[in-house]
């Protein structure tokens, strides 16, 4: 044994030493593998800590060792911690080993002696291991300089403004007509009542007439090739039939347009739009969109009415989908959310009874610019109701659609209380579970809104029906909830009742997720890298999330994780290049029949075959070290750097403690 | 014995076989309050008893007529926003008031549920005209010679079996319930 090993067991102050005898783990290395080459084994308080990390480099230099391995915390953890350590003591961070001692442990088991026998089992796991381990050089790829936003609304607009003004390129690419996202589409914001299109339109300008943005709207991405700092994305490009280069935006088109649709999308089936349109009157583009499925020139062959009064001769109704490839360096999604569909609770009656809105249909219905011009009515579109209902926690906090709190529905719920009692004097009742006020000023609202008389009634509500029962009832909706703090069913007659529906990830969220290479959570939002200390990174290297993509959020917490996201994508790109891990695979060319079964299994198209030689090879560059080559290979061609078989297979060795002597009695 | 058990692991101990999540689990909501149909009858909304449950007042919960009030209709657990079997909690209720004998005096239920598992006890089946005869005579002999006319007139219909339905090999059956209702020996 050739090897000068070093061992450090960590305390992690109670969380290992609570459940593991630390010195007695360290002792036994010392001991009973110092045939395997372990010439020290310390036990540290903090491993971690600077004095830790000193112990480790003294060792280094001092005993001359060419192998650590530390026992302490997961390696997702300090493996990077300990690595570096080792760099500063002049020794490849390759060549140091880190066992979990802590999450396989010290966390998950109750009896502390046989706590202790697994350390020392993971430890000599690790022991041998390292021996088998080969020094290894990082691989260093340069950063392109532009960037991919995906999805329009504020989170993305935010990131797109923060990135282009620091001065490179961005992509925003949004699947609607226009940007602005869901924030468009409100009247007022919480808790301060700024109007939404005041603060959200200035934005939706800078981006549209920023140099370093190329907006790119009415297009979806469909393909995301490559790898951190080299991806190469694929943008499809809807058909507008209106030549962007020609177009005015004047809306002579729109008005001319002789045929309206119900708009499910902006109106949220409140109101009506022309076919060839722009979803609001400060879209950014300004551009219009022809919607082909209802366009009578394209059923009957036969109008034209937009290309004939046109007065930029823009209108082109040959225009076809167009395929556009971009190259970037780091991807942001902010593709926000879905409103829950209340629909799926029949007991509410959304759908059935006329006068039950959803919070989206009575945002428009407040919005100045709205398909009532802002005035609260009833579904008839002129009676004025006189006692409103809002239900909170529709869709959330409920096992059977979502366990999760959306957050936002409270506030959202508060502030439609205010705008009721505001636009039409009606009486309000908030029937919620619990009143969640946690951002600032958020409170200070709630107290607002006790004093301006509205009703809170805590309870779920069971069901909103138009069954009168009691003398009262009849002509009205009565909400059936029990008032839990008085303890007694009541049921409330109301004109009006809006459900304050939760935010559920997109329709599409994994297919997206699945073009990307990201993972969603069982809920389908998607998984950030850390929960608490990297909330806008993934786990995939060059693609960020901000916004509600990445759960339930309101717009402060949106703007903050766009700009957050941004700021991580400019540091990338001040790198300028990025070192990538060498865990990767390669092929042993000589043993390599040429069978192609890697080919197709690779999930980053990081194996090319070369048809002359007949064999296969892996791309440094695109390899992430995934390992499902290497255990496909049908003749054992590929290892896996970091994970060979002689890794492996000691590793097991030492797991099983066949390492040791027997011990002399 | 070891720790007296809380009252709220008691009656959780009673649902180890329900399908439900614990009680400790409920959000105090009240959509179950909200949703049943029998409510006004109960002295306790169904949230409320979980609630005391939970607080451990186990006089005040052997006392209450919310569970021998109970429909069993099983809306509430359709629309708990935290699965838990609140239906099943009632029936476990139910057997431990019977059990300790702690119900509530004056209550049907409890009378109905003992004659109706006797009934069973000894011929294997329900049957109508001694169920009915047996229960109905605790309430006096007015309130039996009325609902004895109503039988009367079903059984000319055919509506009413004459004979008292018997299974075979009624030792088993009885064994079998014996297992599961620790009544002692069927009186």
């Amino acid at each position: 044994m050739t090897e000068k090993i070093g061992v450090y067991v960590c305390h992690c102050g109670t969380n290992i030493a609570g459940m593991v005898d630390v010195e007695g783990v360290a002792k036994w290395a010392a001991e009973r593998l110092a045939h395997r080459g372990v010439v020290i084994a310390r036990d540290y308080k903090f491993m971690c800590s600077s004095l830790g990390q000193e112990l480790i480099e003294k060792d280094i230099q001092e005993l001359g060792l060419t192998r650590v391995v530390v026992a302490a915390c997961s390696p997702h953890l300090h493996e990077q911690t300990f690595r570096t350590a080792c760099a500063r003591a002049g020794l490849n961070p390759y060549l140091c080993e880190l066992v979990s001692i802590r999450e396989q442990v010290s966390w998950v088991h109750t009896d502390k002696a046989a706590a202790t026998a697994k350390a020392k089992a993971v430890l000599s796991g690790g022991v041998e291991r390292v021996t088998h381990h080969a020094p290894l050089e990082p691989l260093r790829v340069p950063i392109h300089p532009a960037t991919l936003v995906v999805g329009g609304g504020i989170a993305g607009i935010q990131a797109a403004l923060e990135i282009a003004d620091s001065g490179t390129r961005v992509y925003l690419v949004e699947r609607e007509p226009s940007i602005g996202g869901h924030m468009a589409q409100f009247d007022k914001t919480f808790p301060t009542l700024d109007c939404s299109a005041c603060i959200l339109t200035p934005k939706m300008v800078s981006v549209g007439n920023h140099p370093n943005i190329t907006l790119m709207t009415y297009a979806e991405v469909t393909k995301v090739d490559g790898f951190v700092g080299n991806f190469e994305v694929t943008v499809t490009q809807k058909p507008r039939y209106v030549k962007v280069d020609l177009c005015t935006g004047c809306g002579v088109c729109e008005e001319k347009c002789p045929k309206k649709v119900v708009d499910d999308i902006f109106e949220v089936g409140l109101g009506k739009r022309k076919v060839i349109y722009r979803p609001f009157a400060q879209a950014v583009p300004k551009y219009p969109v022809l919607d082909r499925e209802n366009c009578t020139y394209f059923i009957k062959g036969t109008c034209k009415a937009c290309e004939k009064f046109c007065p930029t001769d823009a209108i082109d109704f040959e225009q076809k989908e167009e395929i556009i490839t971009l190259k970037v360096g780091n991807i942001i999604l902010a593709t926000g959310f879905d409103l829950f569909n209340a629909h799926r609770i029949p007991q509410y009656g959304l759908g059935r009874l006329p006068n039950v809105f959803t919070s989206l249909e009575f945002e428009r219905l407040c919005n100045a610019a709205g398909p009532t011009n802002g005035n609260v009515v009833m579904r008839d579109g002129t009676t004025v109701p006189k006692s409103v209902g809002i239900i909170h926690c529709v869709g959330s906090r409920d096992e059977n659609y979502h366990a999760y709190c959306s957050s936002i529905c409270c506030m959202q719920s508060l502030k439609f209380a205010h705008l009721v009692r505001e636009r039409t004097g009606a009486e309000v009742y908030n029937f919620y579970i619990d009143m969640r006020a946690p951002g600032k000023g958020y409170e200070e609202f709630y107290h607002r809104l006790l004093e301006e008389g509205v009703h809170f009634v805590r309870g779920k509500v069971a069901e909103v029906s138009a069954f009168a029962r009691l003398p009262g009832e009849e002509g009205h909706l009565i909400v059936q909830v029990e008032d839990t703090l008085i303890g007694k069913q009541r049921r409330i007659p109301l004109d009006m009742v809006v459900l304050s529906a939760g935010l559920e990830p997109r329709h599409d969220a994994k297919q997206v997720a699945k073009v990307f290479g990201i993972s969603c959570s069982a809920d389908g939002w998607y998984i950030e890298k850390h929960p608490k200390l990297d909330p806008v990174a993934t786990m995939t290297e060059g693609i960020y999330i901000a916004g509600a993509v990445q759960g339930p959020k309101d717009i402060p917490a949106s703007v903050a994780q766009g700009a957050a996201a941004a700021a991580r994508v400019m540091g990338r790109i001040q790198q300028k290049e990025i070192a990538l891990e060498p865990v990767r695979a390669s092929i042993d060319e000589t043993r390599c029949s040429g069978c192609r079964i890697c080919n197709a299994l690779c999930p980053f198209n990081a194996i090319l075959y070369h048809a002359d030689t007949a064999v296969s090879e892996v791309n440094p560059a695109l390899c992430q070290g995934c390992g499902t080559c290497v255990a496909a290979c049908p003749a054992g061609a590929i290892s896996g750097t970091g994970f060979s078989d002689e890794q492996v297979l000691s590793q097991m060795e030492g797991l099983l403690l066949r390492n040791l002597q027997p011990v002399e009695v | 014995m070891a720790e007296r058990l809380s009252f709220s692991d008691e009656v959780s101990n009673l649902l180890y076989a329900a399908h439900g999540n614990p009680l400790t689990t409920c959000i105090q909501c009240g959509t179950c309050s909200g949703t049943c149909p029998v409510v006004p009858y109960m002295d306790h909304t169904p949230r409320r008893l979980i609630g005391m449950i939970t607080a451990g007042l186990k006089e005040e919960v052997m006392a209450s007529n919310t569970y021998w009030s109970c429909a069993s209709c099983y809306h509430c657990n359709v629309r708990c926003p935290q699965g838990i079997d609140i239906a099943e909690l009632m029936y476990a209720l139910k057997r431990l008031s019977i059990w300790r004998a702690q119900h509530k005096e004056g209550l049907i239920g409890p009378v109905f549920s003992e004659t109706f598992v006797k009934t069973i006890f000894k011929s294997g089946r329900s049957y109508e005209p001694v169920l009915a005869t047996s229960y109905l005579f605790t309430f006096g002999v007015q309130e039996f010679l009325q609902e004895a006319q109503t039988a009367t007139s079903l059984m000319l219909k055919g509506r009413l079996p004459v004979l008292p339905p018997r299974i075979k090999r009624l030792d088993n059956f009885g064994r079998m319930l014996r297992r599961i209702i620790p009544m002692g020996d069927a009186k």
